[in-house]
């Protein structure tokens, strides 16, 4: 290999329902944790969530760029139609993100089936490639469950994988499962482990191998 | 601009996908701007047996598959619909290098695609409202209605005109969405007349007969059986209008007061005077507006009241309630006849003069006739039309975006 490779810097912008101060389970906390470590590998990482009322807040902390939206309809019969509404508001933040960078981003991680339908429109529209990072599935937090409420989530979640240029799920369990419910191919799953040895590294591999870019040496 | 103005349609229906009246306005508009020389995609949901994709009078037509998701109920329907909508054009115009001018979406069906697509492409978004769920529903009584009425004020919100088709829904919207006047325009529906003079050379009175006998006139409603459409109004005013004149009310439509209302005249003794036909095919219908020798609008609540202008361009007189847009389409004993909304009698009263002088009849249709073709006629509507996206991308050309 060649030893004066430029090394380009990378953008990436990350989705999740939940980050600090809104903190659900476990999520907000390790998407916290992974957008500190790609800020301190020089990566620039915009963080897009929701916040009720620290909405059009953009924070900037840690070097980590956050941005909060709100659902533009305040009234809804449920947790699908409110997703559903609110991403168009995530959509248009990575848009603006994305045309304030000069259409520098490099990829978007999208944390659970929330934000799906937003990075897959973005996908479609401006050839940003996204990662599926799986916390957890509808088929595992409803027990089973196959109502129509369920099976849209269940359809959502199918879109991201299938859209996905990767996955990234954190147990070789839920690869398993991911295999199993949604037949997506095992070349596709990556398996991090959140307090293995190296889980940082491996995630910023996986980024490298869908943006095509270098990660930095650490 | 040296280059074709291009815009994208939204649409949850589109021929032949019939559910309502944007389908048809849509159909109408978009191949009257191909003829002002506008590009036009439109992306719909799907049919069965319709293409995916297909060009339709130089109109190139995308149907977007919109029973992918299962879903719990009609409005998370809608918002699913809106993924995969909203999914599709975004890579059919990355496929056309991003070369849309404008996108124009209809009702907050297609809200979310809309919204979505403004913001990926920065491309300004117009906005046609159809109808209102707090007209509607006469108010907004439960979370669900309100979601759709937020959905509908965020639709208005994002856009960059309003499209209204009556100068009482300009107003209405006005009111119901707090926007600035500046952001309404009026612009009507249009109908096309040419489908009922062609059906004029044919003899008619074979068909008639099936409907009715020779000495009955013909009373035509033709809409949704809801109550809205004041059909009810209709069916109350029957036997006052037989107290005065032979004849038969042939109420064409399906929904969900069909039973109760078949059931009412039924119980008057009424059954052979009222026929309910149900939903009909386009050409019957058509052969029923010429053949009306009255078309009543009842309704309570109407936006536009494109059947009215339907019935003008059939040359029927029509006799409609004074409410909404068809308060506006009817100027009283010229084009038609005006009459109190949610009153049988006021209703009866129009439907007999209508039917008992012969001369007053010629006189409404024929001015009636003349003023659809003066102000309803697509080609101007679509010039209207093309007129306001003009001036959208020349403010648009001094915004940041552009």
């Amino acid at each position: 290999m060649c030893a004066f490779h430029v090394v380009k810097t990378m953008y990436i912008i990350i989705f999740s329902w939940e980050y600090p101060p809104r903190v659900v389970g476990q999520l907000a906390n390790y998407v916290r944790e992974v957008a500190v470590h790609l800020t301190k590998n020089n990566i620039k990482t915009t963080v897009v969530t929701y916040h009720d009322f620290l909405t059009g807040e953009y924070e900037e902390t840690e070097g980590i760029k956050v941005y909060r939206v709100t659902n533009p309809v305040h009234t809804h019969i449920g947790v699908l139609t409110w997703v559903l509404t609110l991403n168009q508001e995530v959509e248009r933040a990575a848009a603006n993100i994305y045309y304030n960078l000069h259409k520098q981003v490099d990829l978007i991680d999208v944390h659970d089936w929330h934000f799906i339908p937003a990075a897959v429109t973005l996908k479609k529209a401006l050839n940003l490639p996204f990662i599926f990072s799986v916390e957890s599935l509808e088929e595992h937090r409803s027990h089973g469950a196959d109502l129509p409420f369920n099976m849209a989530i269940k359809s959502l979640e199918w879109l991201g994988m299938y859209e996905a240029a990767k996955l990234i799920v954190k147990s070789e369990w839920m690869r398993d499962e991911v295999f199993r419910l949604y037949k997506v191919p095992l070349e596709k799953i990556k398996v991090i482990p959140p307090k293995s040895p190296n889980w940082f590294r491996n995630i910023l591999e996986t980024y490298k191998s869908v943006a095509g870019g270098e990660a930095p040496n650490d | 601009m040296t280059k074709e103005l291009t815009v994208m349609m939204l649409t949850w229906e589109f021929p032949p996908r019939i559910i309502g009246g944007i389908s048809p306005h849509v159909y109408y508009l978009s191949r009257n701007l191909a003829k002002n020389g506008v590009k036009v995609y439109v992306v719909t949901c799907d049919f069965p047996g319709a293409p995916q994709y297909e060009v339709v009078d130089g109109v190139e037509v995308f149907r977007v598959d919109s029973y992918k998701n299962p879903s719990p109920d009609f409005a998370s329907w809608v918002y699913l619909m809106n993924v995969n909508m909203q999914k599709e054009a975004a890579a059919l115009i990355n496929g056309l290098g991003g070369n849309v001018d404008i996108f124009h979406a209809h009702d907050w069906l297609v809200a979310n695609a809309g919204i979505g697509l403004k913001h990926v492409f920065r491309k300004p978004l117009l906005t046609t409202i159809h109808s209102t769920e707090i007209g509607r529903r006469n108010g907004i009584h439960f979370d669900y209605e309100r979601m759709i009425h937020e959905t509908e004020a965020w639709l208005t919100y994002e856009a960059w005109r309003v499209i209204c088709c009556s100068d009482y829904m300009v107003s209405h919207v006005k009111w119901a969405f707090g926007l600035p006047a500046d952001k309404l325009v009026m612009i009507p529906n249009g109908v096309d007349a040419e489908v009922y003079t062609r059906i004029e050379q044919e003899n008619l009175s074979s068909f008639r007969s099936k409907f009715a006998l020779p000495e009955e006139k013909i009373v035509l409603f033709v809409g949704r059986l809801v109550y809205e459409k004041g059909v009810h109004v209709l069916v109350n005013a029957v036997p006052k209008v037989l107290e005065k004149v032979n004849a038969k009310f042939i109420i064409v439509g399906n929904g969900y007061m069909k039973e109760q209302l078949s059931n009412i005249v039924k119980n008057m003794g009424l059954a052979r005077k009222v026929h309910f036909t149900g939903f009909v095919d386009d050409e019957t219908l058509r052969k029923l507006q010429k053949c009306a020798d009255v078309s009543v609008v009842p309704s309570l609540f109407e936006p536009f009241g494109i059947v009215a202008i339907e019935a003008m361009a059939a040359k029927s007189p029509v006799v409609v309630s004074d409410t909404g847009g068809l308060s506006e389409i009817v100027e009283h004993e010229v084009t038609g006849i005006k009459v109190y909304p949610n009153n049988p009698d006021s209703l009866a009263w129009g439907i007999a003069k209508v039917l008992l002088d012969e001369n007053y009849a010629n006189l409404i249709k024929a001015n009636a006739y003349k003023k659809v073709q003066e102000k309803y006629n697509w080609n101007k509507i679509a010039q209207q039309t093309k007129a306001n996206y003009e001036t959208v991308l020349s403010e648009y050309s001094k915004s940041v975006w552009a």
